[in-house]
């Protein structure tokens, strides 16, 4: 008897058990399915929201499908674009399914709200499947040819999708075609939305011949523009860059309707008119109008200046190519370049860049102070880049050399660590541009000797102690003291540059310096690892001790002057980027083929190499920028040595 | 195609809500490959804000995002496209999103996220942007109003007060047909601002006035309106609503115009340097002073030229420097408050600031830590050590407003109403307000 009612006790909490275990797997999903078929409206709108919601955070509920579909017959239109979107989402692994809403659209597009069409039969295009597309002829048809221009609009975008799944359904039905005719349609909205569908079609396409911009559809975009809100006159805009002007007339008119899409508050219709201008440019010839075109472009570049900050950036990154191509274009607005303190730091470097690229001989000076200050803020980065940026102005106007170095002195005597830094690098190549015009400033930055601590600054104050020894008074000393820590030095760079002032100063004094050069020709080629050094020290031993004359005509030469070439882009590169103006390539500064997957195939870029094979060179000397020259300059006379292999093998 | 998916992040850099126009496998890389390694991206800024916008992410995509408030927006992209459609296009989401949720964070988003995905799927078309205008949108999607969900919530029942949305296609899209009102009233904000950098011998650096002309339109009908300003010559550059006739303005210096229901900018100029006599409503001077470990900062404010109105809501920021601890402020005039977080704030506010008001004074004191000062003394090469003039604090926001005052002098001449015959009700103010306004010490 007890028996019994245990054993009927234990199969009962067994079979609870399997109960709260079933639930338990079957889980969300199963509650929503009561849920989505639930005899009240409210908590099957819920239960959507709810599945939609899960959908969103990646949780699986392609389980539903069919529940879900038994509420797509609804007038809520907030829950039949929720069931829509998941649609979208899942036609795709439950193509079959797909087929039972397929009623629903064809009676959804055919609804007497426009807005109900447009959303049925956006979202059969959405869907991407093999098995709409039979249905979704008839739709489209009606829906290219509605009166409402909102569903006209929806509709063409609708056969660049159709396109994507068949060419021949969307040829030969007359969809490609209707899209055509779509051009010259009333509405501007349609219109712009026909471009874009053709642009996108015949990127799809392998010929790209779906369409061509002929010269007469040119004039009824330009007429569309003026209607279309600004995503449309960006599509338009953007089209009009591929197309060539006949003659020198029609490109002036083409430009001189463009001049008022400049005044638009949105930077993408702006810049892409600036691409434009620039574009067609070439074919026009008459001075007045040139003259006006960069009068009027001007003005709403700077203001994109006083727009977020992400904009900013696009922006320079983008005058700053413009400004290769017409350097005057902004000389006279240097001032709203100034670096604000709390701009983000990738503003102020492109800031600086645009500085130093604008700046006239005449305005060198308040240029300077400007850097000055930028040269106290705490960004140790930017403080580097400001100093560099000092030195550059020096090079590249003689006339600011002097108030330059000034500014140099000045920042020196802050003795803060990283100042003390770059400011000798800068010193350097500007003492390298005016050889023998600031000799007396040389045996001041002596005391500086035990600040410079990083390598490159150590080599530019060693290169200079080397090249002016003359107007040092204790050179002696400081070359020994540098020299007693030869072996320890990291850096080959500093350890070159200490042979190369020690064989100066002894060609130049040769009493004081013989006991220098020897010890370090002796520690060089004797102690020291890398095999550069040693083999620069017995070079210049070899020369020394064969013929002092030779090793002199090679250790003091002349050296060519350095320049800021390399700051600028390759015109070829440059030639490309003012093309795609405003495109990603421009901003990154690298051609688009480098990044976008089908170009590259294309353009037969092997996907590993191609990096550093095409155009990288170029974007890293640019990022090198001013750093090359004084690479260069610190290198002194290793340029003549470097072309003569035949010196290291008849060693 | 402009883009291939749109993501909404939290700070974190956790995918809130995602969008994508592509096929299955971009998806698949946006989401784990491409969306991790920008989100390793952003985490190896130590501020988060110094990520440059354009970044080139792996598997040959483009990231393009802004940060606004608690969200970062992230737009993927893997065609040579401009990065700014897609720039203004995250801009657009964010305030169209605000527009409809308020104030933005991880949660409400979640929270409103079937409006979120109608907004999106309204805006963007096959990657392609459509509209971002929130007066288009309101017709496409209805505002979710509190009261409607409060209810629904509590009773279980839907209530169909919402207005059935319809779409408006004629040849203003902007302005839907038959808007009534019962007074019928335009306001026109004329919001003028300062760009500034002053130096610390009180030389203006550079300067720069930009503006905003916003409106507020509560008329009937289809009203057409004709704005004339008084010196339309002293803005260089206008960027219009495209409501505005562009060759009327051209042509007749005037701006004539189809108003939006509602709130909007009618147009943001900026004015001409040469025009503009470079005049400081306000002065805001500093002397510093150091001595030993303590650094002394004592700040002044002065009224300027701005018409002799008072300037309302001045706040001063003075961000100190890292090492800075044991901070103490006095001030006679207006309030205070120390911030400290990574780095220390003080902030100095004061309601109004009237002219010859001598007692509006703030003086900061603080001291340095020591070790950061032996450091740089003995040259140490360290990459913390930093420089005597590292310790003082160097810079000073201003924010300010003057009320009733137009810095570039353009004034509203005229508002006249065609096309209707009802009265019209119309007010104009004018403010200037400190853009970026920064005073070197």
């Amino acid at each position: 008897m007890m028996n019994s009612t245990i054993q009927t006790n234990i199969a009962r909490l067994q079979i609870m058990k399997a109960k709260v275990l079933a639930a338990l797997r079957k889980g969300e999903n199963y509650e929503l399915k009561t849920e989505l078929n639930s005899e009240y409206k409210e908590r099957r709108k819920e239960a959507v929201r709810r599945v939609i919601a899960n959908m969103t955070v990646g949780k699986d509920v392609s389980s539903l499908f069919t529940d879900v579909l038994k509420n797509m017959h609804t007038d809520d239109l907030e829950i039949k674009k929720l069931i829509y979107l998941y649609l979208i989402n899942y036609a795709k692994t439950q193509p079959d399914l797909v087929i039972l809403a397929i009623n629903t659209f064809v009676k959804d597009a055919e609804d007497t709200n426009p807005l109900i069409r447009a959303l049925a039969i956006r979202t059969m295009g959405c869907l991407h499947v093999q098995e709409v597309l039979d249905y979704l002829c008839d739709p489209l048809h009606k829906c290219l040819k509605d009166t409402n221009p909102y569903v006209r609009k929806t509709a063409v975008m609708c056969v660049a999708k159709v396109y994507d799944l068949s060419v021949d359904v969307a040829e030969d039905n007359g969809f490609v075609e209707s899209v055509r005719e779509a051009l010259s349609d009333s509405n501007s909205m349609v219109v712009s939305n026909a471009v874009s569908a053709l642009v996108e079609m015949n990127d799809m396409s392998r010929h790209h011949d779906v369409w061509r911009l002929e010269a007469n559809t040119v004039g009824k975009l330009l007429t569309a523009i003026n209607e279309c809100i600004e995503w449309g006159q960006i599509a338009i805009l953007e089209t009009l860059v591929d197309y060539t002007p006949r003659d020198e007339k029609e490109a002036e008119n083409i430009c001189e309707r463009l001049l008022p899409r400049l005044q638009h508050a949105n930077g993408s219709v702006v810049l892409t008119t600036v691409r434009l201008l620039l574009k067609y440019e070439k074919h026009v010839h008459r001075a007045d109008l040139l003259a006006q075109f960069s009068k009027k472009m001007v003005p709403p570049l700077i203001t994109l200046l006083s727009s977020d900050p992400e904009i900013q950036y696009v922006a320079l990154r983008n005058i700053n190519i413009i400004l290769q191509r017409h350097p005057k274009l902004l000389s006279k607005e240097i001032r709203v370049f100034f670096c604000r303190y709390n701009d983000p730091i990738y503003v102020k470097y492109e800031k600086l860049d645009v500085l130093v690229r604008i700046c006239s001989e005449r305005n060198t000076e308040p240029l300077l102070n400007e850097l000055k200050e930028y040269a106290k803020e705490v960004d140790m980065d930017f403080v580097s880049r400001a100093v560099q940026a000092i030195s550059r102005l020096a090079i590249r106007y003689e006339t600011a050399a002097e108030n330059a170095i000034k500014v140099l002195l000045e920042l020196l005597e802050t003795r803060a660590n990283h100042i003390v830094q770059s400011c000798m690098v800068a010193l350097q190549d500007i003492l390298r541009r005016y050889p023998r015009r600031f000799d007396s400033l040389v045996d001041g930055l002596c005391e500086y000797v035990d600040d410079v601590n990083e390598p490159e600054a150590r080599a530019a104050l060693i290169w200079i102690l080397g090249e002016y020894s003359e107007s040092v008074s204790n050179i002696s000393n400081i070359l020994t003291s540098f020299l007693e820590s030869f072996l320890e030095e990291e850096d080959s760079g500093v350890q070159l540059a200490l042979i190369n002032a020690a064989v100066k100063f002894f060609l130049k004094s040769p009493q004081q310096g013989q006991t220098l050069v020897l010890k370090a020709l002796q520690t060089a080629t004797e102690k020291c690892a890398n095999p550069d050094v040693r083999d620069r020290a017995y070079i210049y031993w070899r020369l020394l001790s064969a013929d002092p004359n030779a090793a002199r005509a090679v250790a003091l030469a002349e050296k060519p002057a350095i320049e800021l070439e390399n700051v600028d882009l390759s015109p070829q590169l440059l030639e490309e980027l003012v093309n795609e103006l405003g495109c990603v390539s421009s901003v990154l500064q690298k051609p688009a083929r480098l990044f976008v997957y089908s170009l590259a195939e294309k353009a037969g870029v092997p996907r590993d190499s191609g990096i550093s094979a095409m155009g990288l060179d170029d974007a890293d000397s640019v990022a090198a920028g001013a750093g090359d020259a004084a690479g260069s300059s610190s290198a002194g006379i290793d340029a003549s040595n470097e072309g003569e292999p035949e010196l290291l093998i008849s060693f | 195609m402009t883009v291939d998916s749109l993501f909404i992040l939290n700070t974190s850099g956790t995918p809130v809500i995602q969008k994508h126009w592509c096929d299955d496998v971009s998806i698949q890389r946006a989401s784990l490959v491409v969306v991790p390694a920008f989100t390793k991206y952003l985490r190896s800024f130590a501020a988060m804000h110094d990520a440059e916008p354009v970044w080139s992410a792996p598997l040959d995509t483009v990231c393009i995002h802004i940060q606004r408030k608690e969200l970062v927006y992230l737009g993927i992209v893997s065609q040579e496209i401009p990065p700014l459609e897609v720039l203004e296009l995250l801009e657009g989401v964010d305030q169209a999103l605000t527009e409809y949720i308020g104030l933005l964070s991880e949660v409400t988003i979640k929270e409103n996220f079937t409006t979120v995905y109608q907004l999106l799927s309204e805006m963007v078309d096959s990657g392609c942007a459509v509209t971002t205008d929130t007066s288009v949108l309101r017709g496409l999607v209805p505002v979710p109003s509190l009261v409607n969900r409060v209810i629904e919530n509590v009773s279980g029942i839907g209530i169909g007060t919402e207005k059935r949305p319809d779409v408006n296609t004629s040849s203003t899209p902007w302005r839907a047909q038959g808007i009534r009102h019962t007074n019928n009233e335009f306001f026109v904000d004329v919001v003028e601002k300062i760009d500034a950098i002053v130096n610390s011998n009180g030389s203006v650096v550079s300067y720069d006035v930009s503006g905003d002309i916003g409106c507020k339109s509560r008329l009937s009908g289809m009203p057409d309106l004709l704005l004339a300003l008084n010196q339309p010559e002293v803005m260089d550059d206008v960027a219009f609503h495209p409501c505005v006739r562009i060759n009327k303005w051209e042509n007749e210096g005037v701006i004539g115009f189809v108003p939006p229901d509602g709130q909007f900018k009618l147009a943001s100029f900026h004015v001409a340097t040469d025009a503009s006599p470079r005049t400081l409503p306000i002065y805001v001077h500093a002397t510093t002073t150091r001595q030993d470990l303590a650094r002394t900062i004592e700040l002044s404010a002065e009224v300027g030229q701005c018409g002799g109105r008072p300037i309302e809501k001045v706040q001063v920021r003075v961000p100190l420097p890292a090492q800075a601890y044991n901070i103490r402020v006095q001030c006679k005039a207006g309030t205070y408050t120390v911030s400290n977080g990574r780095t220390s704030q003080v902030e100095w506010s004061m309601k109004t600031l009237k002219a010859g008001d001598r007692s509006s004074r703030l003086v900061i004191q603080y001291f340095v830590r020591q070790s950061a000062v032996t450091n740089a003394a003995a040259g140490n090469s360290s990459p913390q050590a930093v420089s005597s003039d590292q310790d003082m604090a160097q810079e000073a926001f201003v924010d300010f407003e003057v009320a009733g005052y137009s810095v570039s002098s353009i004034k509203v001449d005229s508002l006249k109403l065609m096309r209707e015959s009802y009265k019209l009700f119309k007010g104009v103010r004018y403010i200037t307000k400190a853009g970026s306004f920064q005073v070197r010490f």
